[in-house]
């Protein structure tokens, strides 16, 4: 990320200045695309050179398009998939006549895909204007003009007091601020050994320390709501149904690290979270959970929202960071860590939402209570895991670490519908390995997994049923890489290419070249994107090795 | 403050604070790399400068990692050559035409071994713009490496240049992508000077006749494939 750059948008920012991607974003709901005098006009007012904002204007996916009066996005993320086999796309692109990414000559309908929009309990799911619809008639409703907003699934928690999927009530900011203080309260969240559920698992007490004893004044949070991973919808309802738990977690980092704002970033594929998340910063104002001198402790505290424009790899944190500064969402390497040179290149605490949404319950209850929430793991904490439509009981459900995968699947989320039989389980994302259905017997849990090439990930369990084509799911996912692909680094822009090319084509994949390809990824990508996308490929070779055309 | 660091054998004290490529060029060890330029920040895109590090699990890029006092490092270390071979491998992929003999990226990929690539599949498009009258851009010739990006803003602070796309269709642009002319270049040339592949020239360097010479099309074979959203 350029330090010059950061530092032009640290400047105007002061003044209350629009970063460019903000006005680029706005010049597309105005009128559907981003001309040349969309981007001087964004120059002018963020402060950026032309030449950045015609860079940022051609990374993100939403400011690619070039929309329709009728502009109708259909989901590709791999829990659609996993129930049409992308049927729901060729019947899309027949009902309008489009192929994916065309606006039709009049103008009046524009179709593109988008990926994903976390309605992977009713898949497939379509975004028709500002209705997204999902469901196995979607595309008749869609075709008819008569979409309708889907529902959401009430969340449930197996614990016997549930913690994330109850209602927030400041309890833990009110006894940090009155009887723990920042050190104490520090000590609690180490204490507690969170580990992060955005993917990485890193202590999130380590992050807020080194940010703690970063030299500076001027210290960031900043909440990862970028849950782009194809299957998760965890992060989108924690911050659409109990924002004030984020809120409250922000406000608690802030106040152990010495940070006196925070940052949301919200992706564009979930339209009700920025609004959610604003709605509930203006009751905690009224409220007096944020704002000055927060329970007259001294403390100040606000909170900002800024929604992405779609771009996976802006789940990297470093990427993250360039895109809420309105910045082309590349990842940087580290060092610099974002604890020493985050936003505006001040000391920034960069944590995933579900993480933060630990921290009311920790300060609240303490670090000891923490771990009684998974009493037959060494991991502590409850998680948050989701189900795709193939299951019974598709919802989110908070469930102890250590419990087995076949507890899961079959017990809590009921099997799979019709009598199927789960073929394969990806886990935590596009990036996690598969586990096959003879080893359901593997704990939920960060090392037990990891013995399976897989991980926690976000929490997604996605269910590939015996009907699906193991070829086709390297190539969905081969797809997905590439086309998310940042581009800096030069084995994941060039590689997840050729990768993709090779499983598209109708020829036999050389297993070898295969191979040394998916090592060049794993130990030369610059973050865990092109790093990742070998695990699961390693899964496919190792437990379907015939279903992929190789040679 | 200085550490003692060991290069593939030797030992020598640096300065706290130098990179593990720094300390492989004091020690004259030979670390290729495409994105790297002394006179710009470390980048980290390319990931040829891999090397080993005793005691971590995996190469490392040498730009971008600081040493450390008691670092033993191994530069010719079998798995990280033979990660970077693979993606020089991919980087002429991309490219139409083999890189010229001249260039950075043809001297690096002649020393790696590498004369050409396995990989058929789609190169960058013929993208020439000899408009400005110091300047030539050949798009098709462009690595994505960064760094006439970053030569123009640390090191002229015209801020002229950018890169563009992302994935595969990553490339750069002058402006709003109408070329030098219309930017805020100053005609510096520290583009073209850090170009490692002549997708940036100074036009009066080229020889004129190969300014015009269309470029030579490499077999590729014909796949079906469903197009990516970027395309």
């Amino acid at each position: 990320m350029s330090q010059n750059l950061v530092e032009l948008i640290r400047r105007h920012h002061a003044v209350d200045a629009p970063s460019a991607l903000e006005v680029l974003k706005q010049a597309v709901e105005d009128h559907g695309e981003v001309t040349d005098d969309d981007r001087r006009h964004a120059a002018e007012l963020s402060g950026v050179p032309e030449a950045a904002v015609y860079g940022i204007s051609t990374f993100y996916d939403d400011l690619l398009v070039r929309r329709g009066q009728r502009h109708v996005r259909v989901c590709t993320g791999t829990a659609c998939f996993a129930a049409t086999g992308d049927e729901h796309v060729r019947e899309i692109e027949d009902t309008f006549g489009l192929k994916l990414g065309e606006r039709s000559v009049d103008g009046s309908v524009s179709l593109v895909e988008t990926v994903c929009l976390g309605f992977c309990h009713s898949s497939p799911a379509v975004r028709d204007g500002d209705t997204i619809d999902a469901g196995p008639d979607v595309i008749r409703r869609v075709a008819d003009d008569r979409a309708r907003p889907a529902l959401e699934p009430a969340w449930r928690s197996l614990l016997a007091t549930p913690v994330l999927t109850e209602p927030a009530d400041w309890s833990g900011l009110r006894r940090a601020l009155i009887e723990l203080g920042p050190e104490a309260l520090l000590a609690q969240v180490e204490a507690a050994k969170v580990r992060g559920r955005g993917g990485a698992g890193f202590p999130a007490g380590t992050k807020w320390k080194f940010t703690k004893a970063a030299k500076g004044d001027e210290k960031f949070i900043v909440a990862n709501g970028d849950e782009g991973d194809p299957g998760s919808y965890i992060d989108k309802y924690l911050m659409e149904q109990t924002p004030n738990r984020l809120l409250e977690g922000l406000a608690l980092a802030g106040f152990a690290v010495g940070a006196r704002h925070g940052f949301v970033l919200t992706r564009s594929e979930y339209p009700l979270s920025k609004p959610a998340l604003d709605l509930a910063i203006a009751r905690a104002h009224a409220d007096g959970w944020l704002g000055t001198d927060i329970l007259g402790s001294g403390f100040d505290f606000d909170v900002t929202i800024v929604e992405g424009a779609g771009s996976y790899v802006v789940g990297e944190e470093t990427a993250l960071l360039a895109c809420l500064q309105g910045l082309r969402g590349t990842v940087s390497a580290r060092p610099p860590f974002p604890a020493e040179r985050g936003v505006f290149n001040r000391p920034t605490v960069v944590n995933n939402v579900e993480t933060l949404c630990n921290m009311s319950f920790i300060a609240a209850s303490g670090a000891d209570a923490y771990h009684a929430l998974s009493p037959d793991s060494e991991t502590a904490g409850s998680k948050l895991v989701c189900f795709n439509e193939r299951f019974v009981r598709p919802t989110i459900y908070e469930v102890p670490f250590g419990i087995s995968m076949r507890e899961l699947c079959e017990d809590v989320a009921g099997g799979l519908k019709s009598g199927r039989a789960i073929k394969a389980i990806q886990l935590g994302g596009p990036l996690g390995g598969i586990l096959p259905a003879s080893k359901l017997d593997t704990a939920f849990d960060f090392d037990a997994l990891a013995a399976e090439g897989c991980m926690v990930g976000h929490g997604s369990i996605l269910a590939f049923d015996e009907t699906t084509d193991m070829r086709a799911v390297a190539t969905h996912l081969l797809r997905f890489g590439a086309h998310e692909s940042c581009g800096k680094c030069f084995p994941c822009r060039i590689g997840l290419r050729r990768a993709y090319d090779e499983f598209a084509s109708d020829a036999a994949v050389d297993r070898a070249r295969f191979e040394q390809l998916l090592e060049a990824l794993e130990l030369g990508s610059l973050c865990a994107h092109g790093g990742g996308i070998p695990a699961p490929m390693r899964s496919l070779l190792r437990h379907f090795p015939d279903e992929l055309g190789l040679t | 403050m200085s550490i003692t660091v060991t290069v593939d054998g030797s030992e020598l004290e640096i300065a706290e604070g130098t990179t593990v490529l720094e300390a492989a060029n004091l020690a004259d060890a030979w670390v290729p790399t495409l994105c790297f330029d002394e006179r710009q920040a470390p980048f980290g895109a390319c990931r040829v400068c891999l090397v080993a590090i005793e005691s971590t699990p995996k190469p490392l890029p040498a730009c971008t990692t600081p040493c450390r006092d008691g670092m033993v490092i191994d530069t010719h270390d079998a798995t990280a050559r033979r990660v970077a071979t693979a993606v020089v491998e991919l980087v002429l992929s991309e490219l139409p035409t083999a890189p010229e003999p001249h260039t950075e990226l043809g001297r690096i990929a002649d020393r790696l071994e590498v004369t050409g690539s396995r990989w058929p599949g789609a190169t960058h498009e013929l993208g020439q713009d000899f408009r400005h009258p110091y300047l030539a851009f050949q798009h098709e010739l462009c690595i994505s490496c960064g760094r006439c990006v970053r030569a123009c803003d640390e090191v002229q602070g015209a801020f002229a240049l950018t890169a563009t796309g992302r994935g595969f269709q990553s490339n750069v642009a002058a402006g709003l992508d109408a070329g030098f002319e219309d930017s805020s270049c100053v005609s510096c040339g520290a583009c073209a000077d850090t170009c490692p592949t002549d997708a940036i020239t100074e036009i009066t360097l080229l020889d004129g006749v190969a300014a015009q010479r269309p470029p030579r099309p490499r077999e590729r074979g014909r796949r079906k494939r469903r197009p990516l959203a970027s395309e």
